[in-house]
């Protein structure tokens, strides 16, 4: 079944549509459409989200004029107009997106570094080490996140960091999943071998030759998951966690509007459409940076 | 080089083979050492459900009684509920009462675990069939025409589509839909649920929605996978190279030689998705008003009513397992070459 | 109705790999008769796999097919597919090296025959189930009538050849392609495996083209030898006269380097010394030149044109061997 280990399917992650072979016979200019397109609209989301509103004349997303409150869209002063509270919705737009990326680049960061450890440790030492780590990470993919994460926003009360958290217990399991099937692949080449035979050490073994061999595959699964990260974010603001209102979040955003869909859509359509454009474009440079470098 | 058997008791003795090779078969032992596995994991689930549930502030009592209650009145239902136990001998009493089947009761409706199940799972299950039944059916001829032509028309035009459809979230989507069809259109329902006893083409009007909320994602999904797969069998087999020597039209090496071989893999793959599908259940079901597990569950978190809890992360888990194992199951068995065991000569 | 059934003139197959352009099979000519055999003799890359695919049109897309090919008097080169497809499997047809990766792991061997048969044929199931019994019976598998019930992996190796053969049979092709046939085989299968196609070839008057590195094999089982390197014919003669009178050096050192029972023990084997050429580098020489004793400047600079210098016997080479001088 393709290249495709069960667990990034697990994941929900899509396989590539394109093959290698055919990209090559197209030649140059295809690679560098499917990795350059996108990684100019994720930088400009970016920009967007994280630079504009210090630069540019945002209004703060939160604390707004109750005065003002519900005002259409070209409004002067408010182009997408205001909320129910007076809030600017251009700003709860750019500052939303800014937490929802910020949630989605530390799961996969935290989900690369502690799952792709964990994962390669696992792969490397095999035997009963390898299996008992196994059943744990089994466990918590058995485990309804939705539980856990309900829970913690029970217990520890919704937060931007206790979201991280809930849904780390996510992408850790599924990138040491990732991580070891590429481990496995890795050890029985022959550079492992030697080097393993000349006496490595084992932390070297593992930062100075597994990891960055290990890594383009990790970064990939990496950004094809981020969108998968920003969408789940979204569900759990729908059962009460997730960043907690007043300040945005798409998640959240969408979660809020669904109540005056039919009097206020775009409260919805906004933050949705905005999800929709940052998931496309990561994935879409996901996949071309799986095709550039599955190819090799 | 020799079958002399007597005609007449070949079937018989063909049967009986089959039969000693099923039961020191390696697909057999295969399952029940998965099985065997299988139980830990469905240990740490359910004793982490416990720990986390447990952790949390207030519990049953307290959320029975209200916010006016005195801490003797707690502590009174407290006991009664048995919530006063130590942590362990809770789950202890739990657990063994759960591995024979007995489930035990809801703290806040005294309603018994096994009956909620019943009324609620069947819900979720219809819905989640549903979503599953419209993404197949569709996956598999998007899937042929694509791979018929790769890179062409068709093909491009499927996965732009398929590649948007697998970027919306399911909750936007129930929205938009929603949106659509039942605030401007006005043709469908957009919350609530009709049994199938009741009326079937209510059950399935109210149903459509929420599974094409789901269905969506998953028919994009499949398709890009079932695509892939049929290249790589189209371009890369040496059986497809026969079948075009023999003079076999395209589209037929397509659906009759390249299909069969990578169902295998689309089979394993629905089997591994269920899982990590009921997650996103639980949101639509919230959204639609479908009075499936899912809502159940979040009520139960909300009325710290863990046998609730606790019996439906067991069903989760068991579920999630038992698909687990069939999708690698399924893989040997549907496979003719390890069903039909080693070679004769 | 002309005398030959195949006539492959100036035939040039190029493939389009990473911006350059490979050259597969260079010019190569050659004719098979009715109910001749013809072997077609090269080393892995030689272009003998490619121009065989090339006569069943059965080349990727990135391949570019030049010159002719003449089958029954139709011209292959250019041929709609959809006309080709009518030529598979009951015009020409292929018998290929693998049999292993060559049938269908997850379709009955009964069911993969009869397709072979109803492509061709309006035939009704139970009539192509009956025929497909008598394909496995002319190719000798035992116990045929349960092998049609099997799958490919229940069959050992020599009885997925004979199948492939029988699939090959099924629609009475006019020539059949036996591409390595018998490379994956053991020595005692292959010759059995030969002595079949032989046998099938006299009985059903069918031409054959067989495909191999093994000049031995051609030896004792083709009218005609080409002898392919670098994707051109570089010597063609009858058998007899090939082995007989050997001219191009390329030949004499693929004959020598058969062990034979006759030399001294541990004497040590005789192999062709360097490596085909880079078939992406079109060098405007002989391609033979890096590994030829008898090699000169202008072999590097001309190439030689592959010529009837006697009668019956074509060959490319500016020097080549002499009867009983051995270079």
């Amino acid at each position: 079944m393709a290249d495709l280990p069960s667990d990034l399917v697990v994941a929900g992650v899509a396989p590539a549509a394109d093959e290698a072979a055919v990209a090559k016979a197209g030649g140059w200019w295809r690679g560098r459409l499917g990795v350059t397109v996108p990684a100019v609209m994720v930088a400009f989301i970016f920009g967007l989200c994280f630079i504009w509103p210090i630069i540019g004349p945002v209004p703060p997303p939160t604390g707004g004029n109750i005065l003002s409150s519900s005002l259409p869209a070209f409004s002067p002063g408010h182009f997408l107009g205001t909320d129910a509270v007076g809030n600017d919705e251009w700003s709860r737009l750019l500052y939303g997106g800014r937490a929802s990326l910020e949630i989605a680049l530390a799961v996969q960061a935290i989900g690369i570094v502690l799952g792709g450890l964990i994962g390669a440790i696992a792969g490397y030492l095999g035997g009963w080490r390898d299996a008992t780590i196994m059943r744990v990470l089994d466990v918590f993919i058995a485990f309804p996140g939705l539980v856990l994460a309900v829970a913690i926003a029970q217990g520890l009360g919704p937060s931007e960091l206790h979201t991280i958290w809930a849904l780390s217990f996510f992408s850790v399991p599924a990138s040491a999943r990732i991580s070891r099937a590429a481990t496995l692949q890795l050890r029985e080449q022959t550079f492992m071998t030697a080097a393993r035979l000349s006496g490595t050490s084992f932390p070297r073994m593992l930062l100075g030759h597994i990891a960055p061999n290990i890594l383009p595959q990790l970064l990939t699964y990496a950004l094809l998951g981020i969108g998968i990260i920003m969408i789940l974010e979204g569900a759990l603001s729908f059962v009460g966690l997730g960043v907690p209102p007043p300040a945005p979040s798409w998640g959240n955003m969408i979660a809020q509007g669904q109540s005056t869909i039919s009097a206020n859509p775009r409260f919805v359509f906004l933050p949705s459409a905005a999800l929709f454009i940052t998931v496309v474009s990561f994935n879409l440079l996901g996949e071309g940076l799986r095709a550039r470098w599955g190819s090799q | 080089m020799s079958s002399t058997s007597a005609p007449l008791s070949a079937p018989l003795a063909a049967r009986a083979g089959r039969a000693r090779r099923l039961a020191s078969s390696p697909t057999l032992s295969f399952i029940v050492r998965r099985l065997l596995a299988a139980i830990p994991v469905l240990l740490g689930v359910t004793f982490l459900s416990f720990v986390v549930m447990n952790s949390l502030p207030g519990d049953a009592a307290q959320e029975l009684l209200g916010a006016q209650a005195t801490p003797a009145e707690i502590h009174q239902l407290e006991i009664k509920l048995g919530l006063d136990k130590p942590f362990l001998t809770r789950y202890w009493d739990w657990l063994h009462q759960a591995v024979i089947g007995h489930l035990g009761h809801s703290l806040s409706s005294g309603q018994s675990v096994a009956s909620i199940l019943g009324s609620d799972l069947p819900v979720t299950f219809e819905l989640v069939g549903f979503a599953f039944v419209i993404s197949l059916a569709l996956a598999v001829p998007l899937a042929l025409v694509s791979a018929r032509k790769p890179n062409g028309v068709a093909d491009r035009l499927s996965m732009m589509f398929s590649m948007a459809g697998l970027s919306i979230a399911p909750y936007v989507l129930a929205l938009v839909l929603v949106y659509v069809f039942a605030v401007k259109l006005n043709v469908l329902p957009a919350i609530g649920w009709v049994p199938p006893g009741q009326s079937v083409w209510q059950n399935i009007r109210y149903l459509i929605l929420p599974a094409v909320s789901i269905g969506l994602g998953l028919l994009c999904f499949y398709t890009r996978l079932l695509r892939a797969d049929l290249l790589e069998q189209m371009q890369g087999e040496d059986y497809v190279v026969t079948a075009r020597a023999k003079g076999v039209r395209p589209w037929r090496v397509l659906t009759r030689h390249a299909l069969r071989n990578s169902l295998f893999g689309l089979i394993t793959v629905v089997a591994l998705n269920l899982g990590t599908l009921l997650g996103f259940t639980v949101v639509i079901e919230d959204i639609f008003g479908i009075p499936g597990i899912g809502h159940e569950l979040l009520q139960a978190i909300d009325n710290r009513d863990i046998p609730v809890i606790e019996g439906i992360v067991f069903v989760f888990a068991v579920i999630v397992v038992l698909c687990n194992l069939a999708a690698d199951v399924l893989y040997s068995v549907l496979d003719p070459r390890i069903r039909y065991g080693r070679p004769t000569e | 109705m002309s005398q030959s059934l195949l006539e492959v003139s100036d035939l040039r197959v190029d493939f389009r790999h990473d911006g350059q352009i490979v050259r597969a099979v260079d010019r190569l000519t050659y004719s098979v008769a009715r109910g001749q055999t013809v072997a077609v003799i090269g080393e892995s890359g030689s272009g003998k796999t490619v121009s065989s695919r090339a006569i069943m049109g059965l080349l990727p897309q990135t391949a570019k097919v030049t010159g002719s090919i003449r089958f029954d008097d139709v011209e292959m080169v250019g041929l709609p597919e959809k006309a080709m497809r009518g030529h598979r499997g009951c015009g020409v047809a292929m018998v290929f090296q693998d049999p292993t990766r060559s049938l269908n792991p997850t379709m009955r061997i009964g069911a993969q025959i009869r397709e072979a048969i109803q492509t061709h044929e309006k035939a009704s199931r139970g009539a192509a189930h009956d025929r497909a019994l008598e394909l496995l019976e002319l190719v000798r598998l035992p116990a045929a009538k349960e092998r049609l019930e099997q799958y490919p992996h229940q069959l050992s190796g020599g009885m997925r050849q004979r199948v492939m053969i029988a699939i090959a049979l099924a629609a009475s092709p006019k020539l059949l392609i036996a591409d390595e046939a018998t490379t994956a085989l053991d020595v005692t299968t292959q010759a059995q495996i030969m002595e079949l196609l032989r046998d099938l070839q006299q009985r059903l008057g069918m031409a054959l083209i067989m495909i191999s590195h093994d000049l031995g094999l051609a030896a004792s089982f083709a009218d005609e030898v080409v002898v392919m390197y670098a994707g051109r014919a570089v010597e063609r003669a009858p058998t007899r006269m090939l082995f007989s009178h050997v001219r191009m050096p390329y030949t004499r050192a693929l004959l020598d380097a058969i062990p034979r029972l006759e030399n001294a023990s541990h004497a040590p084997l005789a192999a062709v010394p360097g490596q085909p050429p880079n078939m992406a580098l079109r060098e405007p020489g002989c391609p033979f030149t890096p590994r030829c004793p008898n090699s000169t400047d202008q072999c590097r600079s001309h190439a030689p044109a592959f010529e009837e210098h006697e009668p019956g016997h074509l060959w490319a080479c500016w020097h080549p061997c002499e009867d009983g001088v051995r270079p």
